[in-house]
């Protein structure tokens, strides 16, 4: 689980020279990976007999093989089916949150380092509340008590994520209005928003864009986590955490196929991701 | 001198955003939809029993009321009744928080040990084999959902090789534990009951497996990170030149860098750690503080609700607070 707000304020100055050729290795590595994911869960429902909801009452609990090629789950469904179709949510969720997330932030982040002051003020002191809490445990505490449904689900997620994005946005901002091309501008005769959008903001989010892989992969966890807990997407709904929790009573009885499957693209995915957020940090001498 | 003065002002900030915590809190239980009563009474409740059950907790008072009542509460350290079992929050929070302390606490000191040696030689290998194989290792671990990797442990060890006691429960009842800090461990070496102590050990292993694995990965980064810092330095490379001892270079300057940030990092852990002992202590049935907060939350059970949330706000602020402080102590730039 990244924590954000060690990134971009409080963390050492350019450690070491960047490992230039080992982060183009990561981003790269990352990016084959989550291709790929992406191609499988694209491509991947059309070639599966089974829907992913489909319910096959001959085979409940059946071993991979045969017409199940992962075996079936409780229900008699379609593990291969369901995992790839349950990609689409996952996938979607995390980067939806995340851009959401990326604009409440940015747009937060740029009125209180731009402005200054008592609304600076204030909106620091709310942000502080919303960050004494791990970000898992607000994500928990919001979920359980908005009730599940994708769009709360994404909402949620952004929400936790959000004030971390505002805090490194608003630190950018304060820098980046003192220089001088921001002065130029302004002297010129350019309206204070037409400076704020063509010159303060572009310049202040490239901590952002370095983040947002990585936050992506955290809020895939983060939503496999919640529906892990049964306060996210629940059964029948396709969903990785969703699907590991309902094979985890098959995990005592030494059933592999029901939660090893759903948590190993869950892995992959959350690695791809991360290799491309490591590599990108690496090439922009961020050190955490 | 200056060093409390610095404690006074990082508490006095402190307060404004617990008092916040403490009403967003509850605020947010009471106004977003849901009811405790409902939910917990069952569909065959009457409106008569619902009223009944609502006066006994107090929610048919006005919300400002229920707020003042539970303010006063909250400063003579009464944190009201449990709707879901009628009993005193305080007390069960009390037996919960053992077990869950002795999971944290012992995944996150094995965890720091593991981080510190693996740090370390891993940046003293910077981008060399070893070290990129390290950090690939250690993004993988970033990587793993923790209730997965518990799951998998449970498949392997348990189910496959049978090495441990099933994933229920903290320790054996037969071995007739008597109860007194709620961390069986402890409790067992307090009450010299050695079956006990070697059946809590069995049922730890896979829990604190699974934490340390998913905690040791952003210590490791940090460590390797403030190592790399002291390997440029300009005091480290005047040592190293001056042809000092290893055993001199890598104690008396990598180590002691490295564990100066010990503080923010141990902050930094607690924050994961009680994000995850949420999910651990689900696959394993545990019965921790994480699964009461949990199921506090599932019911709507708003005195639990807001206890364990302001419990956790309340520890999370502390500890950085404490991190601060003891940073300061070590760097005095802070203070100013």
């Amino acid at each position: 689980m990244a924590d954000l707000t060690t990134a971009g304020e409080a963390g050492p100055p350019r450690a070491a020279a960047a490992d230039r050729g080992f982060a183009t290795t990561l981003i790269r590595t990352g990016s084959v990976i989550l291709g790929l994911v992406v191609l499988a869960v694209l491509i991947g429902p059309l070639l599966v007999r089974w829907g992913p909801e489909e319910i096959d009452a001959a085979a409940s609990l059946a071993p991979p093989g045969g017409a199940h090629p992962l075996g079936t789950d409780v229900n008699g469904m379609d593990i291969l089916s369901r995992v790839l179709h349950a990609g689409r949510l996952d996938l979607g969720v995390a980067v939806a949150s995340v851009a959401l997330a990326v604009v409440l932030g940015t747009l937060l982040g740029i009125v209180a380092g731009y402005r200054g002051g008592l609304v600076d003020d204030v909106l620091m002191r709310i942000l502080d509340v919303f960050q004494a809490f791990p970000a898992f445990i607000l994500a928990l505490a919001v979920a359980a008590l908005l009730g599940g449904g994708v769009p709360e689900l994404i909402l949620v997620i952004a929400l936790v994520n959000a004030p971390a994005y505002a805090r490194l946005v608003r630190a950018e901002v304060r820098t980046v209005r003192e220089l001088p091309f921001v002065e130029a501008s302004r002297t010129s005769g350019s309206s204070g928003l037409g400076t704020l959008w063509r010159h303060v903001l572009p310049n202040s989010l490239t901590p952002v864009r370095v983040i947002a892989p990585l936050n992506c992969g955290w809020a895939m966890l983060t939503l496999a986590g919640l529906s892990f807990l049964g306060l996210g997407v629940t059964v029948p709904t396709a969903e990785w955490g969703a699907m590991i929790s309902l094979g985890s009573a098959d995990v005592v009885a030494g059933r592999w196929w029901t939660s090893v499957p759903p948590g190993l693209l869950l892995l992959v995915s959350v690695l791809g991701f991360s290799l491309l957020g490591e590599g990108l940090q690496e090439r922009a001498g961020v050190t955490r | 001198m200056r060093i409390a003065r610095f404690t006074a002002r990082r508490l006095l900030q402190a307060v404004p955003v617990l008092l916040g915590v403490v009403v967003v809190t509850f605020v947010l239980v009471r106004v977003l939809p849901g009811d405790p009563i409902r939910t917990i009474l069952g569909p065959n409740a009457t409106e008569a029993d619902a009223a009944a059950a609502r006066a006994r907790y107090g929610l048919d008072q006005p919300m400002w009321q229920q707020f003042v009542d539970y303010l006063g509460g909250l400063f003579t350290g009464d944190l009201g009744v449990s709707i879901q079992s009628g009993q005193s929050v305080m007390g069960e929070m009390a037996v919960r928080l053992g077990p869950t302390l002795e999971l944290v606490v012992i995944a996150v000191t094995i965890a720091t040990v593991l981080a510190t040696v693996l740090g370390i030689w891993s940046a003293r290998r910077a981008g060399r084999a070893g070290d990129h194989t390290l950090r690939v290792l250690a993004l993988v671990g970033n990587s793993l959902p923790e209730f997965w990797l518990g799951l998998v442990l449970i498949l392997v060890v348990y189910s496959g090789l049978g090495w441990v006691p099933a994933p229920s429960g903290r320790v054996d009842p037969d071995t007739n534990l008597s109860l007194i800090t709620g961390a069986d461990l402890l409790d067992a070496v307090l009450t010299g009951n050695g079956p006990a102590f070697a059946s809590a050990a069995g049922h730890l292993v896979l829990p604190v497996a699974t934490m340390v694995v998913v905690i040791v990965a952003p210590l490791m980064r940090s460590v390797r990170a403030s190592a790399l810092e002291v390997l440029g330095s300009e005091a480290y490379r005047a040592a190293a030149a001056h042809g000092l001892p290893e055993r001199t270079l890598l104690r008396g300057y990598l180590a002691r860098a490295a564990l100066v940030r010990l503080p923010a990092l141990a902050a930094l852990v607690f924050g994961f750690a009680i994000g995850s002992t949420v999910l651990v202590e689900y696959v394993f049935s545990w019965q921790g503080f994480g699964q009461w907060a949990l199921r506090g939350l599932l019911f709507r059970d708003y005195p639990v609700v807001q206890a364990s949330v302001v419990v956790i706000a309340l520890c999370y602020t502390l500890i950085f607070l404490i991190a601060d402080v003891v940073h300061a102590v070590l760097d005095p730039r802070v203070r100013i």
